[in-house]
């Protein structure tokens, strides 16, 4: 059966007019053939009075304690997070066809994901941030002479990718945390669950309904993007490289701009990890740590490199983190896939299995009915992943001499998965540091970083919130 | 037919009886049985003469004699010809390595290895000899008494100058072998148009009267389009003309729709749009699609028109997640089972989206999300990745 989703939250405008939100037309967009997407089209005169409505409210949020949004946000999470609730399915079942994931899949990054929305989380992230998370609320006491106060934007314009469903309500969050009203235009594949998570906290907390609107259109399409852009204090954008440039570009040299550009993981296992014992274990980890978001997040590591002199050689690995990523298949099955997501697979794919033929020492591991693949390169280099379960190998003599031409990449390096380094690892970590990554972690924990990783080098506050010092007159 | 060695007197008996077929073909589609008798024979030398394609298909636990039928035969991804050398017999016997422009992937450009470019001729040459050349008057004829010569202006550079581009190849032997030798080629090795050289041989073509056709990719003739643009100029062709145009923009020029394209290649030459003919091929395959006029059921329409292929090939379009072949309406990837490919590999799955109807397809274009890629890396945004 078809179902048409409604990307879209508005405020109520109740403040504003009593004839309530505008009136807009409708359009919709294909996603998958299980499910449509519905969109308004935003004409000027109607987007002026949203932000004008978003801003308003934003500057009413001031008066909200910190602590009071923190519970809210928190009671939403618990909804989602509850498998009795009615909203946490009906999320899983919407994902399904929007993102492109297994219901498995869904399942499991819902729950990853609202994990760190929960009261709890969102307490400690202030609190390690901010240390004093009074500081949102009012002037507080810093040191002798000085005080301080942290102001959020009146207004936060984000624009989401779509690539992992989730991103997009944890950007939301932070804004709000700090009193922002928020604008959101989600990617395509993650409308579903800004739009439900809007509602749901709205119902929560009312004071907060005009304080956030999630509305789809397609990048450069809408005039609401320009004028966003003009209205709103800072900018968050996730997105492809020319998107980004494109939005940078366009947003005023007054505002704060924090982009998300694109990034890729890579993983080192050691030959320490490479004995009869461990390896199995380690392919387990590496494989999920593949397979998670079907590979599609930043976080996930497009190569690994093996180092040779383990007990167990990297051909014997691979085929370990074969039987992992079949596995792993069983468990959390890979989503049905765009046209042009298969067909890179494919492409990829098709490519390393006539490189195995010509015998070339290359080695391919595949799912015959799905989409997963182990390619064992025969010499060093890095290779980009089409995505979607589709992993390269590359044997090194030395992981030391792998992180130096990891230099390359260092503009897009982000996190780097780390087995059996054992005591190289400071040295390694040190060296990566200056081959431009920003994190290093096991692959147990690369897919799920904490909420307050520095996300491409940055801290989780810092390009929101602006302090004022007031000293002490007299 | 099964077994026939691999020697290169194997594929000199095939690409002959191959040509022969393709050359006494009517145009009309062979029937399932001919096609699938065809297509068994090449995969049975492909076996035979291409360790590395058979390793390939074993691996996939394919034989010939496990094969019933052409659409069993297991295709490569069109970029495997980037990826390693595809020959079918002996390889110090390639005539010619044609190159993909390497618009795609940044670094590695795809090579078709070509064992015989007589049989490319032999397929290139009917097939546009159909869609291009036959059911028209107005030129000389020719002294076979094949129907008329039609100068070719070509807006691609002359194949003796890229040796590597199979698009130069093909409209140099349309020149000689359906033009009569008559035309020529407008633009240079480097890609720079010979505006006034093209702009004269039209004046003489419009003062002579006699039909042309006028071919390129439309890369070159956007370039064209906005050089005329720029001096309000235009030049009628002669009535009977055809404009061919082939390629696509793949992001190296502006965005143009085709409609907006075909308008104004229309309205600066002088043609109707049915006049103007898309053809579809690609350097991994040794034969082409056309969607001109010789093909059309009812209208020449944008909307109506769908590619057709010469006998001698087979396109089945396949679900992108399951590959298993799709009905007549449904989206899917293109994979063509050409025969003319006999001397490297016949079945290429490509990255283009298209939808069989009735006796074609239709080309809906690349299989490229439109949506940003978030943040996961674009293959074209890094530069060479890491050396080794």
């Amino acid at each position: 059966m078809r179902t048409t989703f409604d990307a879209c939250r508005l405020p109520s405008f109740s403040s504003e007019s009593p004839t309530g939100p505008p009136t807009l037309a409708w359009e919709t967009i294909d996603v998958s053939e299980g499910v449509a997407v519905r969109y308004p089209a935003w004409p000027g005169d109607a987007a002026e009075r949203l932000l004008e409505v978003l801003r308003e409210a934003g500057a009413r949020l001031a008066d909200v304690p910190v602590r009071d949004l923190v519970t809210c946000v928190g009671r939403v999470a618990d909804r989602f997070l509850d498998p009795s609730d009615l909203i946490r399915h009906r999320a899983i079942d919407l994902l399904v066809p929007t993102a492109g994931l297994s219901k498995e899949m869904a399942s499991e990054i819902l729950t990853g994901m609202a994990r760190d929305w929960t009261a709890e989380r969102l307490t400690e992230l202030l609190r390690r941030e901010l240390q004093d998370p009074g500081v949102l609320d009012g002037f507080c006491r810093l040191d002798e002479g000085r005080s301080v106060r942290a102001k959020g934007p009146l207004l936060t314009f984000h624009v989401g990718a779509g690539t992992v469903p989730g991103v997009s309500v944890t950007s939301m969050i932070r804004a709000l945390l700090v009193k922002s009203a928020v604008l959101l235009k989600p990617g395509l594949r993650d409308v579903v669950l800004p739009v439900l998570f809007a509602e749901a906290l709205a119902e929560e907390a009312p004071e907060l309904s005009d304080a956030m609107a999630v509305t789809y259109w397609p990048g450069g399409s809408s005039p609401l993007e320009g004028l966003a852009l003009q209205r709103a204090e800072a900018v968050v954008a996730y997105g492809g490289n020319e998107a980004i440039r494109s939005l940078r570009t366009r947003t005023p040299v007054t505002a704060r701009f924090i982009a998300y550009h694109h990034r890729v993981s890579v993983g080192l296992v050691g030959r320490e990890a490479l004995t009869a014992e461990r390896a199995p274990r380690v392919a387990q980890m590496v494989a999920r740590a593949v397979s998670m978001f079907d590979q599609r997040g930043c976080v996930s590591a497009h190569a690994i490199y093996l180092e040779e002199g383990g007990a167990v050689a990297p051909g014997e690995w691979a085929a370990l983190l074969a039987s992992a990523m079949a596995d792993l298949e069983a468990e959390l099955p890979g989503g049905e896939l765009t046209a042009a997501d298969a067909s890179a697979v494919h492409q990829m794919r098709g490519s390393a299995e006539l490189r195995e033929a010509s015998g070339k020492g290359v080695r391919v591991f595949r799912a015959d009915e799905s989409f997963w693949t182990v390619i064992l390169e025969d010499e060093m280099g890095f290779t980009h992943s089409c995505l979607n379960r589709v992993v390269s190998l590359f044997p090194t003599s030395d992981l030391g001499a792998v992180v130096g031409s990891l230099g390359e990449l260092r503009s897009y390096l982000q996190t780097v998965a780390v087995e059996g380094a054992d005591d190289r690892l400071p040295m390694l970590a040190e060296a990566l540091c200056r081959a431009g990554a920003t994190r290093v972690t096991t692959f147990e924990k690369a897919p799920w970083p904490p909420p307050w990783w520095h996300h491409d080098g940055d801290s989780v506050f810092a390009g929101l919130i602006r302090w004022i010092d007031l000293e002490e007159i007299g | 037919m099964i077994g026939e060695g691999g020697g290169s007197d194997a594929f000199a008996s095939l690409a002959h009886a191959l040509g022969t077929a393709f050359k006494e073909s009517t145009g009309e589609a062979w029937p399932d049985d001919v096609f699938d008798r065809w297509a068994q024979r090449v995969f049975a030398y492909q076996f035979d003469t291409n360790p590395v394609y058979a390793a390939y298909v074993r691996k996939r636990g394919v034989t010939p004699s496990t094969v019933l039928g052409w659409s069993e035969i297991p295709w490569v991804p069109a970029s495997a010809f980037r990826a390693v050398p595809l020959v079918s017999g002996d390889s110090s016997r390639v005539q010619r390595v044609f190159r993909t422009s390497g618009t795609t992937d940044a670094g590695r450009r795809g090579e078709h290895h070509v064992l015989d470019l007589g049989l490319y001729r032999d397929s290139l040459i009917p097939n546009m000899r159909r869609h291009l050349y036959a059911g028209r008057a107005g030129g000389p004829d020719r002294p076979d008494g094949e129907g008329p010569i039609f100068p070719i202006l070509a807006l691609a550079p002359a194949p003796a100058r890229v040796p590597e581009s199979s698009l130069s190849f093909m409209l140099g032997a349309a020149l000689d072998g359906l033009s009569g030798g008559k035309g020529g080629f407008f633009v240079t090795e480097d890609g720079v148009i010979d505006m006034v050289g093209l702009s004269d041989a039209l004046v003489e073509a419009a003062a002579h009267g006699t039909p042309i056709l006028l071919a390129g990719t439309a890369f070159a003739f956007v370039h064209w389009l906005e050089w005329l643009q720029a001096r309000n100029g235009g030049f009628d062709l002669p009535p009977g003309s055809l404009i061919m145009e082939t390629g696509g923009f793949k992001g190296r020029s502006r965005v143009l729709e085709r409609t907006e394209f075909y308008a104004s290649l229309s309205e600066r030459h002088g043609v109707p749009l049915g006049a103007i003919v898309n053809e579809y091929g690609m350097t991994e395959l040794l034969s082409q699609f056309y969607d001109g006029p010789n093909v059309a059921t009812s209208d020449m329409t944008l909307e109506a028109r769908r590619h057709v292929a010469p006998p001698w090939v087979r396109t089945r379009v396949l679900d992108p997640n399951t590959l298993s072949a799709l009905p007549i309406g449904e989206p899917g990837l293109l994979c063509h089972y050409d025969l003319a490919n006999a001397g490297s590999v016949m079945v290429v799955l490509t990255e283009d989206l298209g939808v069989a109807v009735d006796d074609g397809f239709r080309v809906l274009g690349r299989a490229q999300g439109s949506e940003p890629r978030g943040c996961s890396l674009a293959m074209d945004d890094l530069l060479s990745g890491v050396p080794s």
